[in-house]
């Protein structure tokens, strides 16, 4: 379990539980935060879109290309960071704890 | 006395073989008519071990669609429809191209990303040549590796004429029927042929080409789903192409049509010709051979596949030709590239 420090689409910020082994979206997504992971994982909705605290960028796994195809395909719609990551691409691990994000806004 | 030791694999053998252990060679075959399709029509025609959505689109392409959509399975020649130049789903109007690309999603604000990548949903190869509509078949959609030939009897605008065409169904796989290209023994016994004639068989890639009798019949292979054949006797020529179909790994659609030079009305060398086509077909009166409406059926539907014939010097070149065919098979285990990435 890890706990995942999430800043919302108001601003408001609040803690997550995340089970180890999972994506980070399915966390998200049940805590109704706004994050609707609609594929299920596929990268082709980009519906968990979120920005990931700059200190944390490091220690998750690189994008990978359909994360990277699918992040391209959104940035016509909203704004795609450097840090912008799909969170259904972030398996949480105990070493995420702490992670900080903050939820994409909507397509 | 002891009794020698016998060979009881020659005797049990039977009991494991199986009538169609192939699966679906790769190839062009026909898949019919071109003038059966008009602008934006759709159907759903059952070949190669499944069904496939057939449609024109209103600029004239043809696609031949997996039918199930990508987005959710529904079935798309059941309610889809063909909108310009795209197949649509009836769930929720996703829209393909003749290739599989999605070209739209209506309420999608953004495609998925692998829409722009490739075709999502599976759609052969189609060319229309010869009056027809030919998709390429591979088990696990490679591109196609041969071209269908010029044939100047199907295509050239003058100088042939002939319109006799058939279809016939037998149950088995396309290789078992066109093994008995090569086997010209059973032309003797089982049509009734007055002499065994030679053959000559010369392999090149894709391409067969047999000679049998000496000239008589010189036939062009253009891999499974396509057979030339020229009839040549005194001085005059017809010409019957074969173009077989797999609908399953054991039923395979047979079809024929026949044509010829297009001799004057009412000369002696017009009905010649058509009786030469007769007497490919089987129906010539008054001959003593039959044609392979009537007798090769019976041998195709009931037999069994021997991997180790027991041939006799006599025989033509069986092996040669299974070895020829072998090429047209691919190793396709779809539940293994079901589990890969």
């Amino acid at each position: 379990m890890a706990e995942i420090k999430v800043t919302d689409r108001d601003g408001g910020e609040q803690l997550v539980g995340a089970y180890d082994g999972r994506p980070l979206m399915e966390a998200l997504r049940d805590s109704e935060l706004g994050v609707l992971g609609t594929c299920g994982g596929n990268c082709s909705c980009g519906t968990c879109h979120v920005y990931v605290a700059e200190s944390w960028m490091a220690k998750l796994a690189p994008r990978t290309e359909d994360e990277q195809a699918m992040l391209d395909a959104i940035a016509e719609l909203v704004e795609v960071k450097p840090n912008s990551r799909l969170s259904c691409q972030i398996e949480v691990t105990e070493s995420l704890d702490g992670l900080e994000v903050k939820i994409g806004p909507v397509a | 006395m002891t009794a020698a030791p016998i060979n009881l694999k020659m005797l049990l053998e039977s009991r494991s073989m199986e009538r169609c252990p192939f699966p679906i060679p790769m190839g062009w075959y026909h898949v019919d008519f071109s003038d059966t399709l008009k602008a934006g029509e759709m159907r759903n025609v059952n070949l190669f071990d499944q069904e496939w959505v057939l449609f024109r689109t209103e600029g004239g392409k043809v696609g031949m669609s997996d039918p199930y959509c990508a987005h959710l399975g529904a079935h798309m020649g059941h309610g889809g429809k063909v909108v310009g130049e795209n197949l649509r789903c009836p769930f929720h109007h996703w829209e393909y191209n003749t290739e599989g690309w999605c070209q739209k999603i209506p309420y999608a604000k953004v495609m998925p990303p692998i829409t722009r990548k490739q075709a999502i949903v599976r759609m052969l190869p189609v060319v229309e040549k010869y009056g027809m509509i030919w998709a390429w078949f591979h088990p696990t959609c490679g591109a196609p590796v041969w071209e269908l030939p010029y044939i100047p009897e199907m295509e050239d605008e003058k100088g042939w004429a002939g319109n006799r065409r058939g279809t016939w169904t037998a149950s088995t796989c396309i290789q078992e029927i066109a093994e008995n290209g090569v086997d010209v023994a059973h032309l003797k016994f089982l049509h009734g042929s007055p002499i065994i004639p030679p053959v000559e068989a010369t392999y090149d890639g894709p391409k067969m080409v047999l000679n049998i009798g000496a000239g008589y019949i010189v036939g062009d292979n253009y891999g499974p789903g396509l057979n030339v054949m020229r009839f040549t006797q005194q001085g005059l020529s017809a010409t019957m192409l074969s173009y077989s179909v797999p609908v399953t790994a054991e039923k395979t659609q047979m079809n024929m049509c026949f044509r010829h030079k297009d001799y004057a009305e009412g000369s002696k060398e017009l009905a010649a010709s058509k009786k030469m086509i007769d007497h490919m077909i089987g129906a010539a009166e008054g001959e003593e051979s039959a044609g392979f409406e009537s007798v090769d059926f019976i041998v195709w539907n009931n037999k069994k596949y021997r991997r180790n014939p027991l041939l006799c010097d006599g025989d033509g070149p069986i092996l040669q030709f299974r070895k020829w065919f072998q090429q047209f098979y691919v190793d396709a285990d779809l539940s293994k590239i079901a589990t890969s990435a």
